[in-house]
């Protein structure tokens, strides 16, 4: 016998219900409160201003790739390329600024940014009209770039002069009122893509074409200008990762820098509530995620453990978000 | 094996199957013998998938037994149906692309040699084995050629030579011709008939009842997951099994009201879609409700989606309200005011984890704010709007779509076109796996729309819900347009014999 058509629908279980993200966004918050506590607890020296600085420099370039990541996963994307691209770009810079081009800084920054808005041109354009697969498309990225990043520089570890380009090394090295100049770039990253994504049409748009590119279609969305826009947004974010990094590091080896960053990217966007699978996601929870990930790089290192466990560390934690998130899921569904 | 003469070789009885909010099979029982030729038939949805599912272990039943030479068995799983004899060849074949005919025929059974614990496969007795069944069949082809290369009719008599290689007493065709060309159906004839006189129980599925008629010593005609009769060879004719296909069902009779016949608020000359063999032509006035009958794979979903943009290119005019239109994508049909509820409706239709009022506003957005900025107040406002007056039942309307029911699913779609003054609405099997209740509301729905000056084309394989709500029929068959009824002439009779194409 058919079910009679109310049955179907549950009564609301609690009034005004938070939605999954807001959730992981808090638990996600609460964790990074407890991880500086507890890191500060195991050695007072974390509270150092020159430790808490670099902590945060290294949070705010994270944290820009992992914005650019999340744009594209909530797309319903991948993009693996981000940590060779910052390797590229950094050595580009310095080639760039370098005395056989000798280019001011503001050519370089023009023409990094331009060459980042072809390569995201590029992803986007070979997933969305010859329909590739983003995975596959941005590995090749990630191999690519890495190879010319060292064919560039002849496979060496590339210097800039910071007395001759003070603006960059302030850029990447600098502080102002006290906080590292790149928290105050990732800010001014943050504010104009939150406002994009919870705040225009185009920005839903977005998430539904994540939760669903054909019902995306056929609700007359513009699928590919959107997801086009995502990869560029993405490679642009990953150009200006390179530029601080080059301008905080005062150097860039090709064959190690931004070494994994895509995966770090991932993973932050993850714990930061981005669903795999597109359609999902907060970009206060994203760099709550990168937080995590540099912080628990801390915990490791002001406990005492060996540096090298902090892969492992990273590992299991980010198990741990996964398997919480999947016993939850599990949960809800089954009430 | 010792076979009781009295026996069938297989006997079903009180087959029952419910799903959530269908009752696909309602205590259907029949008989079929070694050595003959029983076809099934039915309308779209009559049952039929889900019977040979159950046959096939594939579902289990919830009630009803089967009976394989007068013994209760039990299939519970597709291994086991196997193991008993029964082969299915579905419409869809399972064929691995990647491997050739012998490893296909041989697949999972494969002859081997070497020690139980590293067996290697024995190559030579394979195919020697594959091009023994390959000459029963009278196809010609090295067995080492791989199955992404042959044509649909060669594939077919794989899949055949795989239910000879397992000894099958019991194979089921479901729908074997609809992709064959001609010559090819008439082999398969040939073939059935070779099986039948080796003894097997042939089980055929099939729309065309010219082949039917041709072929089966007896024909099932199911229902609504009920048996509706059977015909045995003599008594065998395409008007009895067309009236004992659609026969006289009671529906929710909508109020028919005297529409004056409005201006044209659709005019489609000449198009030419994918797969059309000839130009389409029709119109749909003001206020008009259309019924798009025909069989599965009639060409009707692809001729609403060509019509809505989604789909290669296209030449041909469509005019919509008296104005000529080009569309190239589904925001020009978007903005001229023809707007498509598509056939899969999870998939095509919404967005699963997003919620109630996301999925009513989303094609409305850009009209709420201003410099396309997100207007939240006016889209809850619309959401709240729209939920009532639909009728959509949901906790809240931030309940996540995939929580609802079929029929509330349904009227979201409805509800997020409803909310942008449509001039012309395609439905795609708008209640197909919905309830009575919810189908019955989509119907006054539709009634009221056409009231307000819409023009709607319902394309639904129900044909009582075609007869019932379409103030004209169109019927297709082959891609093409094959009939057009009107008033006094809907009747199921005369649209099913449309589709079919018999006279």
């Amino acid at each position: 016998m058919p079910a009679p058509e109310h049955s179907a629908v549950r009564p609301p279980r609690t009034a005004g219900s938070l939605n999954e993200v807001t959730i992981q966004v808090f638990v996600m918050l609460a964790l990074l409160v407890v991880l500086v506590a507890v890191t500060g607890l195991m050695d007072r020296n974390f509270f150092q201003p020159i430790s808490l600085r670099s902590v945060s420099r290294d949070v705010a370039i994270l944290g820009l790739l992992a914005l650019g990541q999340a744009v594209v996963i909530i797309g319903g994307g991948i993009d693996l390329s981000s940590g060779s691209l910052v390797s590229f770009f950094g050595v580009l810079v310095m080639v760039l600024l370098g005395k056989d081009c000798d280019c001011s800084l503001a050519t370089t920054m023009c023409v990094v940014v331009v060459l980042a808005i072809l390569v995201g041109l590029a992803h986007g354009l070979l997933i969305c009209r010859l329909a590739l697969q983003p995975f596959l498309v941005t590995l090749c990225s990630l191999l690519i770039f890495r190879g010319l990043s060292r064919v560039l520089s002849g496979d060496s570890t590339l210097l800039f002069d910071a007395g001759e380009h003070p603006l960059l090394a302030a850029l990447g090295g600098g502080t102002l009122g006290g906080l590292p100049i790149p928290l105050y770039i990732l800010a001014a990253a943050m504010i104009p893509l939150g406002f994009f994504l919870h705040f225009t049409v185009s920005g839903r748009y977005l998430f539904a074409l994540g939760n669903s590119l054909e019902a995306a279609r056929f609700s007359g969305i513009r699928v590919t200008a959107l997801r086009v826009f995502s990869y560029v947004v993405c490679a642009v974010l990953a150009a200006l990762a390179a530029l601080l990094e080059a301008g905080s590091v005062g150097s860039v080896t090709p064959s190690t820098a931004g070494i994994a960053y895509e995966m770090y990217a991932i993973t932050a966007a993850v714990l930061g509530g981005c669903a795999l699978g597109g359609g999902q996601g907060s970009l206060i929870g994203v760099v709550a995620g990168a937080a995590i990930l540099r912080l628990l790089r801390s915990t490791v290192i002001f406990s005492n453990l060996s540096v090298y466990w902090t892969f492992t560390v990273t590992g299991l934690v980010l198990l741990a978000a996964v398997i919480a998130d999947a016993l939850v899921k599990r949960y809800r569904e089954s009430r | 094996m010792p076979i009781d003469q009295r026996e069938p070789l297989l006997r079903l009885r009180g087959i029952s199957k419910n799903f959530p909010g269908v009752r696909a099979l309602d205590g259907v029982s029949f008989t079929l013998a070694a050595g003959e030729v029983v076809a099934l038939v039915g309308e779209n949805g009559a049952g039929k998938s889900t019977l040979i599912k159950i046959l096939g272990g594939i579902h289990q039943p919830d009630a009803g037994q089967t009976f394989l030479d007068g013994h209760p068995v039990a299939i519970p799983s597709a291994r086991v149906a196997l193991n008993l004899g029964i082969h299915i060849i579905h419409q869809e074949l399972n064929l691995a692309d990647n491997l050739n005919i012998a490893e296909n025929i041989f697949l999972g059974k494969q002859p081997s040699r070497g020690p139980r614990w590293f067996q290697l496969t024995h190559q030579a007795e394979l195919h020697r084995r594959a091009a023994e069944l390959l000459e029963r069949l009278g196809l010609n082809d090295s067995t080492h050629r791989l199955v992404r290369y042959l044509s649909l009719g060669q594939r077919q008599l794989v899949e055949i030579a795989k239910a000879l290689s397992t000894q099958a007493r019991i194979v089921v065709f479901d729908e074997p011709t609809s992709s064959l060309s001609a010559p090819e159906a008439q082999r398969l004839m040939r073939l059935i008939e070779q099986l039948r006189a080796g003894g097997v129980g042939v089980l055929y599925i099939s729309h065309r009842l010219d082949e039917v008629a041709q072929l089966a010593d007896r024909v099932v005609v199911l229902r609504d997951g009920q048996l509706a009769g059977e015909l045995t060879k003599d008594e065998i004719d395409t008007r009895r099994i067309v009236s004992l296909m659609v026969g006289r069902q009671l529906l929710p009779q909508p109020a028919k009201r005297a529409r004056a016949a409005g201006t044209v608020a659709l005019k489609v000359s000449n198009l030419c879609y994918r797969g059309a063999p000839e130009p389409v032509s029709f119109e749909i006035g003001q206020g008009e409700i259309v019924g798009f009958a025909g069989l599965v794979g009639a060409g009707r979903t692809r001729l609403a989606r060509a019509l809505f943009g989604i789909g290669p290119s296209q030449s041909g005019s469509i005019e919509i309200g008296g104005r000529t239109v080009r569309i190239r994508g589904p925001r020009d049909a978007i903005a001229a005011g023809l707007f498509l509820v598509p056939e899969d409706r999870k998939a095509q239709g919404l967005f699963l984890q997003a919620s109630l009022a996301v999925n009513i506003s989303v094609a409305a957005l850009p009209g709420l704010g201003r410099c396309g900025l997100l207007n939240r107040r006016a889209e809850s406002a619309l959401a709240g709007r729209q939920i009532d007056s639909l009728g959509i039942r949901a906790a809240s309307a931030n309940q996540k779509v995939a929580q609802l029911s079929g029929g509330n699913q349904q009227k979201t779609v409805l509800a997020r076109w409803l909310a942008l003054r449509p001039r012309v609405l395609i439905l795609d099997e708008p209640t197909r796996g919905i309830d009575v209740g919810a189908k019955g509301d989509i119907y006054a729905l539709l009634s009221q729309l056409a009231d307000q000056g819409v023009g709607v084309m319902m394309i639904s394989s129900d044909l009582a819900e075609v007869v019932a709500v379409s103030d004209r029929v169109i019927v297709m068959r082959d891609r093409r347009l094959t009939g057009e009824l009107a008033n006094g002439q809907i009747t199921q009779e005369a649209i099913m014999h449309l589709a079919i194409g018999s006279t």
